[in-house]
């Protein structure tokens, strides 16, 4: 229905909005520089792992070990870089390595092998909290050793410089304008449809101010922080990879009807696999940001993860039973998310209350992706 | 006497399209009231209207029940009024049985408890008195899809329904499956039932209905009395049009191909479900030429899509036999492989089997051929993409608002149009077409004749597996009648008779349904 579509459309913008004048409203520092600043960088964290379920998603399968996974993988790198005194590019490359491995191999599993995928990552959610705990020793291991800065603990106190900011904001609006002008030229030539200048014109303003802004926002603390830089380019990736190559279709197309999708010719099995490797790719991106953010590794790091990126998707509009769902959404999905938690860490609210908070949002997204679903034909 | 039901200037509208536009339409007590009409012109709207799905509210117009105006605002409404509508996906649990699925929600009980002695009791009654020889503990998954079908009217009448409304019942059923059903609806009719029956199968039509119902495009054309109504008075004013000629004749084979190599020879071909199980297919042997249609025919569970889906490598394990597609050994890991090799497969069950149905227009159509899209650096050249779409769009002349239309908003001929657009997309040698007419309307099925044509006429071969004889002989160059998993026959065109290709299709017992 029309309306549902567009509630749905509003209601993403309505909620955030509401959530931070909630927010502002209770403690003026939410929209101060800092804590904006300290919320972009959860938000980057967050939204980097939302990218990755947004795959399995679409595909209709799901991944509950990716908390579990996020704290292995970060602790691996900081045992390497602490206890056996390795260069942080080498830890991170290593522990890098076996995400990837680690989610072939579930992948793997759950394809040739036919186990339902729920099963396989709840069984890697307790295998992975083990190893993690062993890996680390039930102990808190720091990202870095002695008092110089390495690579892994600048992901996240790291801060572009302002002008580099600035430049680097210029880079990408020329860059879409590049992309954008060549597609409606070769459209054009072809005598296809294309948007009118006027559309163009407004959404290119809305992305002008939009990407200047957040630079501005930054700069008003101390500049654009690495991790933004690190979602911006995942969600750049899994934006070009869903629409515009084979494997995005064929994502969609799995989690629509995978049986047509078999007969249409598609690989499934290699698909799947694909999708988890890339999961992998983003638990080690996330567990590297997120352990260095925490400074050390300890045994709570990337407790609950997994549902914070369910979540995220869900809000975003990603249907649970596959086919549907888009990176923007996903990344506005991760907005809410996390300016929940952020506001509600800022206002000092206590764990029990977040628990609660946290469980009701993640049980009203599912309860809206069931409802507007059940609102769209399904003849 | 006033009809039991009645619609009086019903209007539908969905986005985008008027479904319904001012219908009348009136039911007589104990009348079986026929309505036809091709996919897509209201029917099933119609019936969604009466049935509640589309609750009140939702339309323009008004509903009557025995004179009285009525509003329905759920399928709940619509049952207590004494309407119950039987459509081709069965409500009923398959692993339940016969007494457990007629008296679903209601059973008898006894306390808190189930009665189940009553309810065996009374289902055994009810099946008695509609001839059924079954036991009510049979689980319903157990049952052939005519039973299953008698078992949805034994339950709607249990529940004291005055309307029975039958969607399409016969589409799955076999002859004698249809002779009974229509004798059952001729004793519920002379008991006082009223019965609104949706059918393609014009001759069935004739023989049941009182009066008959044309609808075309959302609106309610006429009215004929069964004696006024024949079949090509009923398919004109269906199609607005004369058919003058159901099936194009044959095209001559291109001169380039006269001669050559078979593009496939199967030889001796023997396959079972699965490795060590005993062989569904045997001893198959046949070949098929360039700008040739080879039908094949068979009953129920001959093996006839098993064949096809073989041949795809989407089903089955080679015991023995040869396969060779364009001279080369054709043994194919998958459909992926098949496709690549030029060998495409549409399944008789477009919507589960054939398209993404959350999906646009475009995005199905181009599905299985993504890859020759691909530019270097992985990405689709989306501008070539588009226009490889909608040039097939166009030729294909799919109605649909456009290539970005959700795929399961069209008519069924109009999916079909998108299933077969999607196999050609691909440049096939070979094409394999299972049921490619089910279910749609006779100007698609128009559509899809020509279609094959043009396919032979540039030098492509065409497998057609039909379960209508008239369309497997109007079609075919060659007609291969498949029994019991062997051949049972194989006849030329110009030998084509109802009478020889069923007595093939009956050569051999046919094994037990799996």
């Amino acid at each position: 229905m029309n309306s549902a579509r567009l509630l749905r459309h509003l209601s993403m913008p309505l909620a955030l909005a509401g959530i931070c004048m909630f927010f502002a409203l209770r403690e003026s520092a939410f929209l101060g520089p800092r804590n904006l600043t300290q919320w972009l960088v959860e938000f980057s964290i967050t939204g980097t792992l939302a990218l990755g379920m947004f795959m399995i998603l679409l595909t209709g399968q799901i991944d509950l070990s990716v908390g579990s996974g996020v704290g292995l993988i970060g602790g691996i790198a900081a045992v390497l870089v602490f206890h056996h005194a390795w260069p942080a590019a080498g830890a991170l490359g290593a522990a890098f390595l076996v995400a990837v491995l680690l989610w072939t191999l579930m992948g793997t599993l759950i394809v040739r092998q036919r186990i339902p995928s729920f099963i396989i990552t709840l069984g890697g959610l307790l295998v992975f909290k083990g190893l993690f705990w062993l890996v680390i020793q039930n102990s808190t291991v720091p990202v870095l050793r002695g008092e110089q800065d390495n690579l892994y603990s600048l992901l996240t106190t790291y801060y572009l410089p302002r002008d580099a900011g600035r430049a680097l904001a210029g880079v990408v609006l020329a860059g879409l304008g590049l992309a954008l002008w060549r597609s409606r030229s070769a459209r054009r030539a072809h005598g296809l449809p294309v948007r009118s200048p006027r559309f163009v014109a407004l959404a290119g303003v809305a992305t002008a101010i939009g990407v200047v802004g957040l630079v501005e926002v930054c700069n008003r603390f101390r500049g654009v922080p690495l991790p933004l830089l690190i979602l911006a380019a995942t969600a750049g990736c899994v934006y070009f990879l869903t629409r515009h190559t084979p494997f995005g279709r064929y994502l969609y197309a799995i989690g629509g009807n995978e049986e047509a999708a078999v007969l249409s010719g598609i690989a499934v099995p290699r698909v799947l696999v694909g999708a988890y490797v890339l999961m992998g790719v983003t638990v080690a991106l996330t567990g590297f940001m997120t352990t260095a953010y925490s400074g050390a590794s300890t045994t709570t790091v990337g407790d609950l993860m997994e549902l914070d990126a369910i979540a995220a998707c869900v809000i975003g509009g990603t249907a649970l039973r596959g086919g549907r769902g888009t990176v923007g959404g996903v990344i506005f999905g991760a907005l809410i998310m996390t300016a929940l938690l952020n506001g509600m860490t800022l206002l000092a609210v206590s764990p029990e209350i977040k628990f609660i908070a946290r469980g009701l949002v993640l049980a009203l997204a599912v309860w809206m992706d069931v409802r507007l679903g059940a609102d769209a034909p399904r003849d | 006497m006033p009809p039991v039901f009645e619609a009086r200037c019903l209007t539908k509208r969905f986005p985008g399209v008027v479904a319904l536009r001012e219908v009348n339409f009136a039911l007589a007590p104990a009348e079986v009231h026929a309505l036809c009409g091709e996919n897509g012109a209201g029917k099933s709207t119609l019936i969604k209207l009466l049935g509640g799905i589309h609750p009140h509210g939702t339309y323009e117009g008004e509903l009557h029940v025995d004179g009285r105006p009525t509003e329905f605002r759920s399928i709940r409404d619509a049952e207590a009024a004494g309407i119950a509508v039987i459509t081709q996906e069965f409500a009923l649990i398959e692993e339940l049985s016969v007494a457990e699925n007629i008296f679903l929600g209601r059973p008898p009980r006894r306390g808190l408890r189930v009665d189940w002695l009553e309810l065996h009791r009374r289902a055994a009654v009810l099946l008695a008195d509609f001839g059924l020889d079954l036991s009510p503990e049979t689980p319903v998954r157990d049952l052939g899809i005519g039973q299953k079908q008698l078992i949805e009217i034994v339950r709607a009448m249990d529940k004291r329904s005055r309307i029975l409304v039958l969607d399409e019942p016969t589409a799955a059923l076999t002859e004698q499956e249809v002779a009974v059903l229509l004798d059952h609806l001729r004793r519920l009719r002379a008991q006082g039932t009223a019965c609104i029956y949706i059918s393609h199968k014009l001759d069935e039509v004739l023989a049941i209905a009182d009066r008959i119902t044309v609808l075309r495009d959302g609106a309610s054309i006429m009215t004929l009395h069964r004696t006024e109504a024949t079949i090509p008075r009923l398919i004109r004013h269906m199609v607005g049009r004369e058919i003058t000629e159901q099936f194009p004749p044959p095209t001559p084979p291109r001169p380039e191909d006269t001669g050559r190599e078979p593009v496939l020879v199967v030889r001796d071909l023997s396959v079972a479900p699965f490795r060590h199980a005993p062989p569904r297919l045997q001893g198959i042997s046949f070949e098929l030429r360039r700008g040739e249609v080879l039908g094949i025919g068979g009953l129920m569970g001959a093996g006839r899509t098993e064949l096809l889906l073989h041949l795809f490598g989407a089903w089955g394990c080679r015991i023995q036999g040869e396969v060779r597609l364009l001279g080369q050994p054709h043994a194919p890991t998958g459909p992926r492989d098949s496709i690549a090799r030029g060998l495409v497969l549409t399944t008789e069950d477009r919507r589960r089997y054939g398209l993404v149905l959350d999906q646009g227009v475009g995005f199905n159509l181009s599905l299985s051929h993504l890859r020759n899209f691909r530019r270097p650096g992985g990405w689709i050249d989306q501008v070539a993409e588009q226009r490889g779409n909608q040039r097939l769009f166009e030729s294909l002349r799919i109605k649909a608002p456009g290539l970005f239309a959700r795929t399961g908003g069209l008519s069924g001929g109009n999916q079909q149009k998108v299933v077969l657009g999607k196999a050609l997309m691909t440049e096939p040698a070979v094409v394999l077409l299972d049921e490619p007419t089910r279910g749609i309307d006779i100007g698609a099925k128009q559509e899809v004749y020509a279609l094959i044509r043009r396919l032979t006429a540039e030098g492509r071969a065409v497998i057609v597996v039909s379960s209508e004889l008239p369309e497997l002989m109007g079609l075919s160059d060659r007609i291969l009648m498949l029994a019991g998993g062997r051949l049972g026959g194989e006849f030329r065109r110009g030998e084509f008779s109802q009478e020889s290709l069923l007595a093939a299709a009956m050569a051999r017992p046919a094994p037990r349904a799996a």
